[in-house]
């Protein structure tokens, strides 16, 4: 029933974020064929920018004259970060919200246990976070469709598809397990839009500097790293098993925190 | 059967104490007034009961079902009235309606619906967002009593109703009474606690103080006896079990738990012009209980 209910509530917002960030890439991709024209000049140009700005962006690993090279430079950080604001802002709200507007005393007060109904808001934030990233893959394909001079192969698109995903439900988790112990829905989203923004710069900074390369293990975006799946079209295994955990740990622990937890309005 | 049974149920926030040792029962069928002022404890009892919140020590049952571990299937026997009604501001009354009766194995006759808010005069098509508290009150109330629940859990039930509506709310409520159905409601206007319930239970800063049928806790303890005496007379009858004795001009008004015999025999040996004895309301039984008892003094 919750899950329904949710499911309608949150449609809009699905197809809306969806569409946006979806045509933005669309759009983006659509410069690909001019750029792919002037490879020459462009990797003379590329050649002046500094190892820094390269390294940040991957275009040391990635050529930018392939399609899904040009994409993972341009367009897949869009759909990690703007993505992952998307997913925060779901998750966090998910639970806190019927608290902060007091609706939790409705729902208690149904036959249903606490177990069930956070997993109703969980399977909703999966199904959310997979159409969300089916949609938006399905735009890219016909981007790719649309510019793509041979250079496309599916198994690192279908990997770059996935990745967004895991990067998603790690990020989904924890501003649920936050959702579970806070009320306000403010101080949730400011702490979850912070950590992802902070988590983006520490890839950044760890690609660009090897003294600080360490700090990579503590950013997500690391684990979905684009230049790791087109260079060897497969997923890291330990970086998997870092998601999945931070996962798991964060769903048990919202799960075992809300069944003892006093809810008085 | 005990629709309710509190075993030394107590609630604990920090240092503050909000429920302490309640034991108390409810028999199935009845209509019982949880009665305090503001803070004394009655929603957080309520909020205990159906498990919002957990004690930190003590236990409850409902229908024989322990609060905490069966608290999806009392559920379903359940109606509950929150004191405040919040509900989602998007949704038109009768989505809500549907989706609350969406959790119950029984699903109520559409009819129902239709019938309780033409009742109540509840607009179906209007969004929370534009209504009323009062009418979200009757929403809380179309959706308490929806699924036929076998017994009614209300916190303050008439604030926020008009004097109409609250008439057509008792008559519903007697109407439930008559099928079988357990009422338990909490509440501080002590005039529709006497009208409507069988027993009471009176709560001061957490703890019982009384707990008795309303014909008890008026007819055999208390009698209001006012004097009204000559011209500057005064009066003292030095009687055992006077618990309050004030005298604004020339009316005496006393407060008396004790022997009526004893009363009548001492009022026989005075002269007075005229003389009233009645029975308290619950009102002033109450005040009583609160201003004049700090350790709780019912006599149990």
């Amino acid at each position: 029933m919750i899950f329904r209910q949710e499911f309608k509530w949150n449609l809009r917002g699905l197809l809306i974020w969806s569409i946006i960030l979806g045509g933005l890439v669309f759009l983006m991709m659509q410069i690909y064929p001019d750029f792919a024209k002037q490879q020459e000049n462009l990797e003379a140009l590329m050649e002046a920018y500094p190892e820094g700005i390269k390294k940040a962006f991957n275009m040391d690993q990635i050529s930018l004259g392939t399609v899904l090279g040009f994409y993972a430079v341009e367009g897949y950080m869009l759909i990690t970060l703007i993505g992952s604001i998307y997913v925060v802002l779901l998750a966090g709200n998910i639970v806190a919200k019927e608290e902060s507007e007091n609706t939790i005393e409705f729902l208690l007060s149904k036959p249903i246990s606490r177990t069930a109904m956070l997993t109703q808001k969980i399977l909703l934030l999966m199904v959310n976070i997979i159409l969300f990233n089916v949609l938006v893959s399905l735009i890219n394909l016909a981007a790719f469709m649309i510019v793509d001079d041979g250079s496309f192969k599916f198994l690192p698109f279908l990997l770059m598809s996935i990745a967004p995903i895991l990067l998603h439900f790690t990020f989904a988790s924890i501003a649920f397990f936050l959702s579970t112990l806070l009320k306000k829905g403010r101080q949730i989203l400011s702490v979850t839009v912070g950590l992802v923004f902070i988590t983006y710069f520490l890839q950044v900074i760890s690609s660009v500097s090897d003294q600080l390369e360490v700090l990579k293990y503590f950013s997500p975006f690391e684990y979905v790293d684009p230049a790791d799946i087109i260079v060897n079209e497969t997923l890291n295994g330990l970086y998997i098993l870092f998601t999945t955990g931070i996962i798991l740990i964060c769903t048990v622990a919202a799960f075992f925190y809300y069944k003892r937890k006093d809810i008085a309005v | 059967m005990k629709a309710i049974e509190l075993n030394r149920l107590s609630k604990r926030y920090g240092k503050h104490q909000a429920v302490s040792d309640l034991t108390f029962s409810v028999e199935e069928g009845e209509v019982y007034g949880f009665i305090g002022p503001n803070g004394a404890g009655k929603s957080t009892t309520i909020r205990t009961l159906l498990n919002f919140i957990y004690p930190t020590s003590g236990s409850a049952k409902i229908f024989g079902k322990d609060i905490i571990t069966d608290t999806k299937e009392i559920k379903q026997e359940v109606g509950y009235l929150p004191s405040e009604a919040h509900y989602y501001e998007n949704m038109k009354v009768r989505e809500l309606l549907n989706y609350s009766a969406s959790f119950y194995k029984k699903s109520p006759a559409k009819k129902k619906i239709e019938d309780l808010s033409e009742r109540l005069e509840l607009d179906l098509s209007k969004r929370f967002e534009d209504l009323s508290f009062g009418n979200r009150k009757k929403v809380g109330i179309v959706q308490a009593l929806l699924h036929e629940p076998r017994i009614l859990i209300m916190d303050e039930p008439t604030g926020g109703l008009d004097p109409l509506m609250q008439h057509t709310f008792f008559d519903l409520l007697l109407e439930e009474k008559k099928k079988g159905v357990t009422i338990f409601f909490s509440s501080h206007i002590l005039s529709e606690v006497q009208k409507m319930c069988n027993r009471v239970a009176i709560i001061k800063e957490g703890r019982l103080i009384a707990n008795d049928t309303i014909e008890n806790l008026t007819k055999n303890q208390f009698k209001n006896v006012t004097i009204l005496l000559e011209e500057g007379q005064s009066l003292n009858l030095g009687l055992e079990g006077i618990i309050q004795q004030e005298q604004i001009g020339q009316t005496l008004s006393i407060l008396f738990r004790g022997d009526t015999h004893a009363l009548i025999h001492a009022l026989s040996q005075q002269s007075y012009r005229d003389l009233v004895i009645e029975e308290p309301s619950l009102d002033e039984i109450f005040m009583h209980f609160y201003q004049t008892e700090p350790n709780g003094g019912a006599e149990q």
